[in-house]
C-alpha cells in the first residue's frame, strides 16, 4: 500500500457562465496504510474528487500522485479502486457476481486460477464462495456491497476509495459493512479514502478526518482532534447538527441563528472571501466587526493554522481555555 | 429479457395473433416455392388476364399465370428481402451506435453529429438516393432500405448506450480497467438488448412496406423475379377489370407488416411496463384484531386497527407487506414510525392517506383519519373529505412538485381546488405560507420553478403546501433522508414549530431512529409489516424488543467506541411473501425459542410501552441518552469563550429544555417569519 496525494487538484465542469468548479485546488494526503475520512454535504465535491482520482472525471488542474509519482495513464489509475455508493447500480445485472469480480483481476490467468481467486475474495468479504454463480438480483444490498468491495480488491489496488458506500444500505446492514471495512483495512493494511456525509460513520472508520465545503478542504486533522476541538465553524455546525439521542431539537445551536443563511450558496457563484461566511455563526453576520471574512479568502494561510483550517479565526479558538 | 417475459408477450392476445401470423408466413415462405414454384411460373395462353374463375380463384396475369399461386410463392422473396434489409439496418445501426462509446471523445462526437444529420434526412429520399447509386434492382433496394433505416436505429442505440454508459456498473468496469471493446460487448450491448429487439421487429414490418413501395414504383425487384410489391404494381393496371389481382398482394403486405409491428408492440409492452392486473381482493382473513387492537382514544386523529395492505402475488394469492398494523395518533402528538426498507412503514402511511397504489388492497378492522372512515368510500369523496385534513411530505420534493409549474401557483392550487378561492387570494396565502416555513424572500420565490429551489427549500415549500389548509395530520415520509445534516436539522425544527403552532398531529416515518428520537414523543417500530414495539422516546434506552435494541445498537454515533465492532443483525428481513410463522424476527433473534413459533401480540411491558415479544428484555441499553453536559455536544466548550453566539444559551445542560424566544410557539410568530 502506498500514499495517495492530491496537490492543488481542480475539477471544473462546463464553460462560460454555466461553469462550475466542483473541486477547487484540493491538497490532501492519504498516508499509506491509513484511512482518511472525507465529510461534507452533497455538492461539496467529495465524490468528484474520488472520481477524478480514478479517472472517471478529467481534472483541470493540479496533480494526483501515488507515492510521489503522478498518475497519468489509465494503467496507473488502476492502482486506485473506487467502491460506489449504490450496490444496486454498481453491479451489472446480467453478469454473475463471480464474472463481475473476475473481470477486475489484473493480467491473464487460467480459468482455474481465476475461479480460485474469486472464491478467495468472496471469502475475504464474508460471502459464501458458492455464491459466485448467482446474479446480483439474488443478493441483498449488504451482500452486493460486499461483492463491490471484493471487486475493488480483485484489482489489487494500492488505494481504495469508498464513496458513500453505506448510505444506500439499511442501518442494520450498514453496521456489518462498516465492520468489514475496518477488518479488511486492518487485515490488509489498506490505504483508504472513505467518503461519507455522515460524521458518525466517518468517525468510526477514519484515522484522519478532512472536511470539505464548496469544493475545498476547510479542515483536516487527526479524527479525535477534529471532532473534539474543531477549528472550522463549518465542522462545528456539522457536529451540532448530527442527530444524537437525548439531544432535543429545541436545544439551540449557534447555526440556528436566524440571521444566517439557511442555504448553501450556489457553487456556480461562490461568495467572495470565506465561502462559508454567510452561514458562519461566528462570522460577519453575527459579528459585524469581522469584515475580513467577507473580503479575504482564508484558504491561502490555511497550511499554517491548526488542522489546516480555512478560517481567519481558527487560532483564536485555540487560545480559549476549556472551561 | 427472460423466458417468462417472452412467454408473457405471447400470452397477450395481440402478441399471440401476431406470432401465429408470423409462423404461418414462415411456413408459407418455406413451403410455397417448393410446392407451387413451378405452377406459378406456368403461362396459360388460353387464360390471359382473366378475372376470378374456378380454376384461378384470383384470376391470372397478362401472361396467364395464376395470381393466387404467385402471391403465395412471393412470400419467401418478400419476407427474405425485408429481413435482409432489416439485418443490414440493425448491423449498421449497432456499429454506428456503439462507435461513440468505443472511439475517443472527439471522434465520438463527430460520429454522433453525422448520425444526427442522417436522421434529419428523410428516409424515403435516402432510399431513393441509394437505389440510384446501387442501381435499380433487388440488391440495390435491399441496401437502400437497410442503410436508410440505419441512422434512426443508430440513434436509438446511441441513446440507449448513453443511458447505460452512465450507470455505475459501467463506471466500475472502467475503473477496474476493462477495455473499450469488452465494455461494449459485456456491459453495454446486453443491457440495451430489449429495446433493440422491439425496434428491430417493428423495423422489419416497416422494411416490408418500404420494399413493397420500391417494387411497386419499379425501383425494387425486377422481372422475371417478383415480390408482393411488383405483383401489386402489375395488378393495379387492371384494378377495374380484376380487383383481386391488386388486392391480394396488397393484403399480404398489410398482414405481414402488421404481424411484425404488433409482435414488436406486444414485446414492448411486456418489457416496458409490467402490466398490473387488478385481481379480486382476497377473502377476508380471520381478524387478527386480538393481536393489534388500537386503544380507543377520544381525541385521536388517526386510528388504525388491524390495517392490512395486500398485493397480488406473481404466483397467485396475495402478499401483505403491511400485515395487521395498529396505530393511534392523538391530536397534537408527534409519532415516529421506524423500520428498515421493506418493513412496510411507508406503505402504512400511504394506506392511511388513501394514497396506496391502485393494485393494493387495503383492509382494516377500523380506520379513521381525522374523524373520517375512508375505506369503502369513493375516491372523489375521500379526496374531498381528506384533501384539507391530511398533509403529506415526501422524501424527494423534486418529484413531488410539478417541474413545469411555479411553486407559488402549485401551492395556490391546493386552496383553489379545495376552498374555491380566487387566484389572487390563493397566491397571497401561498406567499404567506412560504414565509411561515421561513423561505427567504417568499414573494420572489413563489414565482420560481421547483428546480430553482435547493433540496431543503423545496422540502420547506412542500411543508408550506401542507399548510395551505389547516391539516389535522401531517405525514412526513422520510422528509430529510435526501438532505444534509445541517438542512435536516432545519427541516426537523420547522416541522416541530409547525406542529406546535397548528396543533396538528405529526407522523414521521424514518429509517433513522436517531432522527425520530429527536422530533417525536412516541416511537413505533415496524418489522416485516408489523408493529413490534411502541414506546415513548424517553424509554428508548429501555427498549424491550430485541429488534428495537439491535437497531439502536447498530447505528454508530459520535460517542461510539471505535475499538469495538458495531452490533449487527445477522440475516436479512423476510420477504413479505415468505414471512416465517410466528414472530417474524425469530430467525434473526438470539433469544428465540419454541415459544416464538406463535405470533406474539403487542403486550404492555411498562406504562405506555408495548412490545410484541415473548422474551422482552428488561436491562437498560447502553445509549448516550443520559450523557452529561460536557459530552460531545456541549456547546460551550466547542465554541470557546467567545462563542456560542446568540441565540444559544450558555451554561445550560442539554437535557434541560430551553426554548429560545424565536422558536417558542407562545411568542410572536412574526419574529421567526421575518428571518
Amino acid at each position: 500500500m502506498r500514499e495517495l496525494s492530491f496537490e492543488g487538484t481542480t475539477v471544473r465542469f462546463g464553460t462560460g457562465r454555466s461553469a462550475l468548479t466542483a473541486v477547487d485546488g484540493v491538497d490532501l494526503t492519504v498516508p499509506a496504510g491509513s484511512v482518511v475520512g472525507l465529510v461534507g454535504e452533497s455538492g461539496s465535491g467529495k465524490s468528484t474528487l474520488a472520481k477524478a482520482a480514478v479517472g472517471l472525471v478529467p481534472t483541470t488542474g493540479g496533480e494526483i500522485r501515488l507515492d510521489g509519482a503522478p498518475l497519468r495513464t489509465s494503467r496507473d489509475r488502476r492502482k486506485l479502486q473506487l467502491v460506489f455508493q449504490d450496490p444496486h447500480a454498481s453491479l451489472d445485472p446480467r453478469m454473475t457476481i463471480g464474472e463481475s469480480i473476475a473481470e477486475a483481476l489484473p493480467g491473464r490467468r487460467r480459468r482455474a486460477a481465476r475461479t480460485a481467486e474469486v472464491a478467495r475474495l468472496l471469502e475475504l468479504v464474508g460471502l459464501d464462495p458458492a455464491r459466485a454463480r448467482s446474479l446480483p438480483s439474488g443478493l441483498s444490498g449488504g451482500q452486493r456491497q460486499r461483492v463491490a468491495l471484493a471487486r475493488a480488491l480483485a484489482a489489487e489496488p494500492e488505494v481504495v476509495l469508498a464513496d458513500e458506500i453505506t448510505s444506500a444500505l439499511d442501518v442494520s446492514v450498514q453496521g456489518s459493512v462498516l465492520n468489514l471495512v475496518r477488518d479488511l483495512q486492518r487485515q490488509l493494511g489498506l490505504t483508504m479514502l472513505f467518503i461519507s456525509h455522515n460524521l458518525s460513520v466517518v468517525r468510526y472508520v477514519s484515522d484522519v478526518i478532512a472536511v470539505m465545503y464548496l469544493g475545498r478542504i476547510v479542515e483536516a486533522g487527526p479524527a479525535d482532534a477534529v471532532l473534539s476541538a474543531p477549528r472550522h465553524p463549518y465542522t462545528r455546525t456539522l457536529l451540532d447538527a448530527a442527530p444524537a439521542f437525548g439531544v432535543a431539537l429545541d436545544d439551540p445551536v449557534p447555526a440556528d441563528d436566524p440571521r444566517l443563511d439557511a442555504e448553501a450558496p450556489s457553487p456556480h457563484d461562490p461568495p467572495p472571501g470565506c465561502r462559508f461566511h454567510r452561514r458562519c455563526p461566528i462570522g460577519p453576520l453575527t459579528r459585524p466587526e469581522r469584515t475580513i471574512c467577507a473580503e479575504t479568502d482564508p484558504q491561502p494561510g490555511a497550511a499554517d493554522r491548526p488542522h489546516r483550517a480555512a478560517c481567519h479565526f481558527a487560532t483564536d479558538l485555540m487560545e480559549v481555555p476549556a472551561p | 429479457m427472460g423466458r417468462d417475459q417472452w412467454r408473457a408477450a405471447l400470452r397477450n392476445p395481440v402478441g399471440a395473433v401476431a406470432a401465429g401470423l408470423l409462423v404461418v408466413l414462415a411456413i408459407l415462405a418455406v413451403v410455397a416455392p417448393i410446392l407451387w414454384g413451378d405452377a406459378a411460373e406456368e403461362t396459360d395462353p388460353a387464360a390471359l388476364s382473366q378475372g376470378s374463375t374456378s380454376e384461378h380463384p384470383l384470376g391470372t396475369d397478362a401472361l396467364g399465370r395464376d395470381i393466387m399461386l404467385r402471391v403465395l410463392v412471393a412470400t419467401r422473396y418478400s419476407l427474405g428481402l425485408a429481413l435482409l434489409a432489416t439485418a443490414i439496418c440493425v448491423v449498421a445501426g449497432v456499429l454506428l451506435g456503439v462507435l461513440p462509446a468505443v472511439l475517443g471523445r472527439r471522434a465520438g462526437r463527430l460520429v454522433t453529429a453525422a448520425v444526427n444529420l442522417a436522421v434529419a434526412f428523410p428516409g424515403l429520399l435516402l432510399a431513393l438516393f441509394f437505389a440510384v447509386i446501387f442501381g435499380v434492382g433487388a440488391r440495390g433496394a435491399v441496401l437502400a432500405i437497410g442503410l436508410a433505416g440505419a441512422p434512426s436505429f443508430a440513434r436509438l442505440v446511441q441513446t440507449n448506450v448513453a443511458a447505460v454508459a452512465g450507470r455505475d456498473y459501467v463506471a466500475a468496469a472502467r475503473v477496474a480497467g476493462v477495455g473499450r471493446f469488452r465494455l461494449v460487448a459485456r456491459h453495454l450491448l446486453p443491457n440495451i438488448g430489449e429495446p433493440l429487439v422491439v425496434n428491430a421487429t417493428v423495423m422489419a414490418g416497416t422494411a416490408l412496406l418500404a420494399f413493397a413501395g420500391l417494387s411497386f414504383l419499379g425501383l425494387g425487384v425486377q422481372p422475371p423475379a417478383y415480390d408482393w410489391g411488383r405483383l401489386l404494381g402489375e395488378g393495379l393496371d387492371r384494378i377495374y377489370i380484376n380487383p383481386a389481382a391488386a388486392l391480394a398482394p396488397g393484403v399480404a403486405v398489410v398482414v405481414a407488416g402488421l404481424a411484425f409491428t404488433l409482435l414488436g408492440e406486444s414485446i414492448a409492452q411486456v418489457v416496458g411496463v409490467r402490466a398490473v392486473r387488478r385481481r379480486r381482493p382476497p377473502a377476508a382473513d380471520e381478524p387478527a384484531a386480538a393481536l393489534a387492537r388500537a386503544a380507543a382514544e377520544p381525541d385521536a386523529v388517526l386510528v388504525a386497527d388491524d390495517l392490512r395492505v395486500g398485493f397480488p402475488a406473481p404466483g397467485g394469492g396475495w402478499t401483505h407487506p403491511v400485515d395487521g398494523v395498529g396505530l393511534t395518533v392523538r391530536r397534537g402528538e408527534t409519532v415516529g414510525i421506524v423500520g428498515e426498507s421493506g418493513s412496510g412503514k411507508s406503505l402504512t402511511a400511504l394506506a392511511v392517506a388513501q394514497l396506496a397504489p391502485d393494485s393494493a388492497h387495503v383492509t382494516a378492522q377500523r380506520l379513521e383519519v381525522a374523524g373520517v372512515a375512508p375505506l369503502g368510500r369513493a375516491d372523489a369523496e375521500v379526496r374531498e373529505l381528506l384533501g384539507t385534513k391530511v398533509a403529506m411530505v415526501f422524501q424527494d420534493p423534486m418529484t413531488s412538485f410539478n417541474p413545469s409549474m411555479r411553486v407559488g401557483r402549485q401551492l395556490a392550487e391546493v386552496t383553489r381546488v379545495h376552498e374555491r378561492q380566487g387566484r389572487r387570494a390563493a397566491l397571497a396565502r401561498a406567499v404567506d405560507r412560504l414565509r411561515t416555513v421561513r423561505v427567504p424572500a417568499p414573494e420572489r420565490r413563489a414565482h420560481q420553478y421547483p428546480h430553482e429551489f435547493s433540496g431543503g427549500m423545496r422540502q420547506r415549500a412542500m411543508i408550506a403546501m401542507g399548510l395551505m389548509s389547516t391539516p389535522e395530520l401531517i405525514i412526513a415520509d422520510e422528509p430529510t433522508t435526501a438532505l444534509d445534516v445541517t438542512v435536516q436539522r432545519q427541516v426537523l425544527r420547522l416541522l416541530e414549530d409547525v406542529q406546535a403552532e397548528t396543533g396538528a398531529a405529526v407522523v414521521l416515518i424514518s429509517h433513522d431512529i436517531a432522527v425520530v428520537g429527536q422530533l417525536c414523543e412516541r416511537v413505533v417500530v415496524m418489522y416485516a409489516g408489523r408493529v413490534v414495539e411502541e414506546l415513548p422516546v424517553g424509554r428508548l434506552g429501555a427498549a424491550a424488543h430485541p429488534y428495537t435494541r439491535a437497531l439502536l445498537a447498530s447505528v454508530p454515533d459520535l460517542a461510539t467506541d471505535r475499538d469495538r465492532p458495531l452490533a449487527t443483525i445477522p440475516g436479512r428481513p423476510p420477504d413479505p411473501a415468505d414471512r416465517p410463522e410466528g414472530c417474524a424476527f425469530a430467525p434473526r433473534c438470539e433469544f428465540a425459542d419454541d415459544a416464538c413459533r406463535v405470533r406474539p401480540g403487542l403486550a404492555a411491558v411498562a406504562p405506555d410501552q408495548r412490545a410484541a415479544c415473548w422474551h422482552p428484555r428488561t436491562q437498560p441499553l447502553d445509549l448516550a441518552l443520559d450523557a452529561v453536559p460536557g459530552g460531545s455536544c456541549d456547546t460551550d466548550r466547542r465554541w470557546g469563550a467567545e462563542g456560542p453566539p446568540e441565540p444559544s444559551v450558555q451554561g445550560v445542560g442539554r437535557l434541560e429544555r430551553v426554548r429560545d424566544p424565536l422558536h417558542d410557539p407562545t411568542s410572536d410568530r412574526g419574529a421567526g417569519g421575518q428571518a
